[in-house]
């Protein structure tokens, strides 16, 4: 015989708004084994936490039922109230007569107390057979790799190793930087420190706990959470070499987290066809002019016409090439774009004065610490002309680009003589995101930036547990923001660090080796890939570190030799019966 | 970096925000001690008092409690709500900080939370919470006055964490005057104590989060919107209130003057912001999203009604923010004019906005029964004065300083002492999110190097290390 508490939650008006909650506290005080029952105006509150308590002693209660919201909310609140109590966390369960009654029948105040009542009784069938149970520990590697060497992965990496604990770093290039050294410069940045990029390359480079792979891939990831086995392969050639190909080096590590970092790239400017990109040797995009501005690029830092040497005397931005145009390219915005414009055509002012800088924009977002203040400067000290409007078409005609735009403040058309335009082309991720995502079981979304765990609360994990997000490989950032994000991703690497061993809830699924036939049915049904056959014995076995607990295979077993702890078939079963 | 003489791995965080609660959470999961001051009785910030948020539109409670919750009961995070900080010593690795504690007036020790006080207590008062949204008398019927709130006593709101309530003193009738005493009598455990003072105590920490938000630009500063004295003119956060649920009229759509729904609502961007000569020249980040987002809600309540909102560039760049503002255009119907409003003024039960919509360079004006402000972000208050104490710097404005705007948006510039979330400027959730699990990254890295915790040696040099 079990001794059973129940405790019902009013949650403010939520529940007892709809529920009558005297005549579910009554009707649930004559189930079997519940030795007490009573309600409370806000069960997860401090007093409602102390009210079980209490009567766990009080009434040597061995297992609780808290008739409340959804699991999701608060189980865990209240297996931790219990368990200061004594009771094992496998001992208490939830009553969901929120989501489950009276929030969905609350113009039906008797039949959802009714509801309430059988759902707490089908769960006190469950209770009956509930067993103790102890989480499982299992080993934890206190090593990471992180994959991007950009900004946002040497941050990560950083942030990591300064800790104390060893970093894979695993770069596709011949060298460390990503995109931010293909930059000229920073905006907002004329006077802070000399070489910051140089700077943050040596800090890694020269890290103790960094292990820098340049020209390498991941050819192959398995395990799971604190303890994923990567495989590396690293060419030895450099690019410039007679064989691209050279030799590959493979390299075998044992990971505990695992921080993506691939960054993005522009979208190709021959999809912009209505622009001339990849036609006209003039129209070019921004990472090319970038290029042409820095003092080590190919011009020294100048300006010039690729198609003849020339300063360019006019020069025209096309802002949201390719983005926020969902019938022909990419829907949503870039979000960098803005900005580096205005510090490009600033950049351009200050070397031909006399130069005219046009801008066409349809919304300028420079939302940031000091960016519209930026952008004011690029049109009242610089006099770069912003026109709002998209430009339609760009064409070559007597040595020069002409761009053709309607200015939408005035309403008129017009024509735009320019001797070099530069595309903002949208950004996007990298072209094997998405092949990567897969190896890690990370989702992508359409357009295939790494999907995040949640997009306002947990902006740098992902769905799977042990693999974080940062920077631009999740969506388009700038710097400063990638570099935040970056450690973050490392915040969640050394929490999971700072745990002795992995603990991995019990309630997961387990073989009954009597029962098993060793059909193997089960091993495909399992969503987590965490059933095999075993070696020699001809029966199913389940990994305890990926099974996540669904009960996929307890439902093909022919057998009934699949089982899940705390929800085998006969718990369902009398749970069945209890409700009927 | 130079090592500090002095270990110590307690963490304090100021501002008990999504972006504070974020790097408490994170810190103490990974088994370090943290302090958690803030000045409101309970801990949540602004996302507390939020309707649904952009470009999910999840109701923030619901995706909030989980976290308040936890940061209540977690036992590596100590609470000090209710309080400020008066003065910090020190340097990293030892900072002793003497915290404040305002008078409650009540003894959350033995209070039980029970909510009889508030119940029984015959003085009302505007709940500070709802934005101090008086409903009229009309509706007073249909109102819900949440438990625990709109009284001299006071918990911040049904799901608080701490839920326990507060005297306001300048309405408590007792406190003034030595009258009622209702509450002391009603009390079961004897919680109230009228006597109560301010209390000091001392926390030794070795590192230092500042998460302390922002506050909105106040109508009264906005004399062209009617200066906070028009009806039915009110600003973003009271029409979060309104949108909410848990809100004054339990989220159903009433403008405040008469309790009508209203049928045309107009909201009015970038009041305050972007606007060098007469309030704060820079962009707010968040208001372009929050108003579509607002207006979609309410186009959702009020399915016949009209939304206007005048705006001067929309700022939608986020992952699934244009699409979300294609989405309130196209799917919603909301009527976006681009153009600046020069004149918002009560004409009988209606409000007038007149601007100018730049597209087409005409004149406009529109007779709305309800107009949204969606007014500059300013630092918290006190911001400054805590800078003072801490050595650091503000700028013109009062936003905490980086250390570099570009490399280091965490770091300030003295070790140990970083920042997160909108107390360094605007930002909106997950943007506030990140960079207060980025803070806490900074903390862990310095307190592992430090040694760890002491759980965790066993495991630390299982690479041979
Ligand atoms: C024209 C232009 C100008 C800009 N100007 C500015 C500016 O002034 N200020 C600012 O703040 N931001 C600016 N930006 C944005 C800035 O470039 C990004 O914020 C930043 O580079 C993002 O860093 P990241 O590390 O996320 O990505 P990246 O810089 O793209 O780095 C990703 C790294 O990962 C590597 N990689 C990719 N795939 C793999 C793989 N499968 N395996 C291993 N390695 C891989 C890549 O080789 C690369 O090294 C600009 C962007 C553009 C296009
Ligand atoms: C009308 C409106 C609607 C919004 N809608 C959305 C949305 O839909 N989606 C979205 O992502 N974002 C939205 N936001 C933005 C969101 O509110 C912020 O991103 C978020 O609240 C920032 O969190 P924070 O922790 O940085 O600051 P805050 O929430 O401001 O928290 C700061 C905390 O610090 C405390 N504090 C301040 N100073 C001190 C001090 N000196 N001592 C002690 N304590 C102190 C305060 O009491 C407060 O609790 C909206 C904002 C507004 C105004
Ligand atoms: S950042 Fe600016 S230029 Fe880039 S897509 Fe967005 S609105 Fe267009
Ligand atoms: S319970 Fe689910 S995850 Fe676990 S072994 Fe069965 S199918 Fe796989
Ligand atoms: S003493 Fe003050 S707080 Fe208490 S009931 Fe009276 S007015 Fe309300
Ligand atoms: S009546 Fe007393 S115990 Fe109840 S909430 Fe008020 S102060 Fe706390
Ligand atoms: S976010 Fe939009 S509404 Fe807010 S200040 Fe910036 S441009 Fe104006």
């Amino acid at each position: 015989m079990k001794r059973i508490g129940i405790f019902v939650c009013h949650c403010g008006n939520n529940i007892a708004g709809t529920l009558d909650i005297d005549r579910v506290v009554e009707a649930i005080r004559e189930f079997p084994e519940v030795v007490y029952a009573i309600d409370y105006k806000y069960m997860c509150s401090d007093p409602g936490q102390q009210l079980i308590r209490e009567h766990i002693l009080e009434d040597q209660l061995d297992a609780v039922i808290v008739a409340a919201c959804s699991p999701s909310m608060h189980e865990t609140t209240f297996r931790r109230t219990a368990e200061a109590a004594g009771i094992n966390p496998y001992q208490t369960e939830i009553a969901n007569i929120r989501e489950q009654a009276s929030w969905v029948h609350q113009k039906q105040q008797e039949a959802a107390t009714n509801k309430a009542i059988e759902t707490i009784r089908t769960i006190v069938a469950k209770a009956h057979y509930n067993q103790s149970l102890m989480p499982f520990y299992l080993p934890l590697v206190k090593r990471s790799l992180v994959i991007g060497g950009g900004i946002a992965g040497m941050q990560a990496a950083l942030d990591i190793a300064d800790a104390g604990y060893p970093v894979v770093l695993v770069e596709k290039a011949d060298r460390l930087g990503g995109r931010m050294a293909e930059l000229s410069g920073l905006y907002l940045d004329s006077d802070a420190a000399a070489d910051p990029l140089g700077q943050k390359i040596k800090a890694v480079t020269h890290h103790p706990n960094i292990q820098v792979i340049t020209q390498a891939a991941i050819t192959e990831v398995g395990g799971y959470v604190g303890n994923f086995t990567v495989q590396i392969e690293q060419r030895t050639a450099s690019p410039a070499d007679q064989d691209p190909a050279g030799e590959l080096v493979p390299y075998s590590f044992d990971i505990g987290a695992i921080v993506v970092a691939t960054g993005y790239d522009l979208y190709d400017k021959k999809n912009l066809g209505e622009y001339g990109g990849g036609r006209y040797p003039d129209v070019i995009d921004g990472l090319q002019l970038e290029e042409m501005l820095r003092p080590d690029g190919p011009t020294g830092g100048r300006i010039v016409r690729p198609s003849d040497g020339k300063v360019p005397k006019e020069m025209v931005w096309v802002q949201c090439a390719g983005s926020r145009d969902p019938e022909l390219h990419k829907p949503y915005c870039s979000k960098v774009c803005c900005m580096y414009v205005a510090k490009q055509s600033m950049a351009y002012k200050q070397q031909v004065p006399d130069g005219q800088a046009t801008v066409f924009y349809i919304d300028i977002r420079s939302q940031g610490k000091d960016y519209e203040e930026y952008v004011q400067r690029a049109m009242e000290e610089h006099d770069v002309l912003y026109i709002r409007g998209k430009a339609s078409k760009v064409f070559q005609e007597n040595g020069h680009v002409t761009v053709w735009g309607v200015d939408t403040l005035t309403g008129l058309p017009l024509e735009v003589e320019a001797d070099l335009v530069v595309l903002a082309t949208a950004i996007v991720p990298r072209a094997d995101a998405q092949e990567l995502g897969q190896r890690l079981r990370v989702g992508t979304d359409e357009h295939g930036f790494l999907s995040e765990a949640h997009p306002k609360l947990r902006p740098v994990e992902s769905l799977t547990a042990g693999v974080f997000l940062a920077g631009a490989a999740h969506f388009p950032k700038d710097i400063p923001e990638t570099v935040a994000q970056a450690s973050g991703a490392a915040s969640k690497v050394l929490s999971l660090f700072s745990q002795r061993q992995m603990v991995q809830e019990p309630t997961i699924a387990f073989v009954d080796p009597e029962l098993c036939s060793g059909c193997g049915l089960c091993i495909p049904a399992c969503p987590y890939d965490a059933r095999s056959m075993h070696e020699w014995q001809h029966i199913a076995v389940v990994n305890t570190a990926l099974c996540q607990g669904c009960g996929a295979c307890a439902m093909v077993c022919p057998n009934k030799a699949c089982r899940v702890r705390n929800l085998t078939q006969g718990q369902i079963l009398s749970m069945m019966e209890a409700y009927l | 970096m130079t090592e500090p003489q002095n270990h110590n791995k307690r963490v304090l965080i100021v501002g008990g925000g999504i972006a504070g609660m974020q790097a408490a959470l994170d810190i103490g999961g990974s088994g370090y001690e943290v302090v958690l001051v803030d000045r409101l009785p309970s801990v949540g910030g602004h996302m507390h008092q939020l309707s649904e948020t952009f470009p999910t539109l999840d109701c923030a409670q619901c995706i909030m409690t989980p976290r308040t919750v936890d940061v209540g009961r977690h036992e590596k995070i100590k609470l000090h709500t209710y309080s400020e900080i008066e003065e910090i010593q020190g340097e990293m690795g030892d900072f002793r900080v003497r915290i404040r504690r305002k008078p409650a007036y009540v003894n959350w020790d033995i209070c039980t939370a029970c909510g009889a006080c508030t119940e029984k207590c015959p003085t009302s008062i505007q709940v500070a919470f709802d934005r101090d949204l008086e409903l009229p008398k009309t509706m007073r019927s249909g109102r819900v006055r949440h438990e625990g709130t709109g009284k001299a006593i006071y918990t911040l709101s049904p799901q608080a964490v701490p839920k326990k309530p507060v005297i306001d003193a300048d309405h408590c009738t007792y406190l003034q005057s030595g009258k009622c005493g209702l509450c002391a009598k009603v009390c079961p455990v004897g919680a109230i104590d009228y006597e109560q003072g301010p209390s000091w105590s001392e926390e030794r920490v070795g590192t230092i989060i500042l998460a302390t938000g922002f506050e909105l630009y106040p109508l009264e500063k906005l004399g062209e919107y009617g200066a906070g004295r028009v009806a039915d003119v009110i600003d973003a956060l009271a029409m979060e209130r309104l949108l909410s649920s848990s809100g004054p009229t339990s989220g159903v759509m009433r403008r405040p003057s008469d309790g009508k729904e209203p049928k045309e609502v107009v909201w009015i961007q970038c009041a305050g912001s972007r606007d060098p000569e007469l309030a704060m020249p820079y962009c707010s980040k968040i208001c372009c999203m929050y108003s579509a987002k607002q207006a979609m809600l309410y186009k959702h309540k009020v399915h016949h009604g009209q939304a206007y909102i005048f705006y001067i560039d929309i700022r939608s760049a986020g992952k699934r923010y244009e699409e979300f503002i294609q989405r309130a255009m196209e799917e919603d119907d909301v009527l976006y004019v681009r153009g600046k409003v020069s004149k918002v003024f009560r004409e009988g039960e209606k409000v007038v906005v007149w601007g100018v919509d730049t597209l087409t360079g005409l004149p406009l004006e529109v007779a709305a029964d309800m107009v949204v402000i969606s007014p500059a972000m300013v630092p918290s208050e006190g911001t400054q004065a805590l800078a003072g104490m801490l050595g650091l710097k503000v700028d013109e404005f009062g936003w905490w300083t980086e250390q570099d705007g570009n490399l280091a948006p965490l770091e300030t510039v003295r070790p140990g002492i970083f920042v997160a979330g909108a107390g360094s400027g605007p930002k909106d959730i997950p943007e506030a999110v990140a960079q207060g699990s980025g803070a806490a990254g900074k903390v862990l890295s310095l307190l592992a190097r430090w040694g760890g915790h002491d759980d965790q040696d066993a495991g630390h040099d299982e690479l041979g290390r």
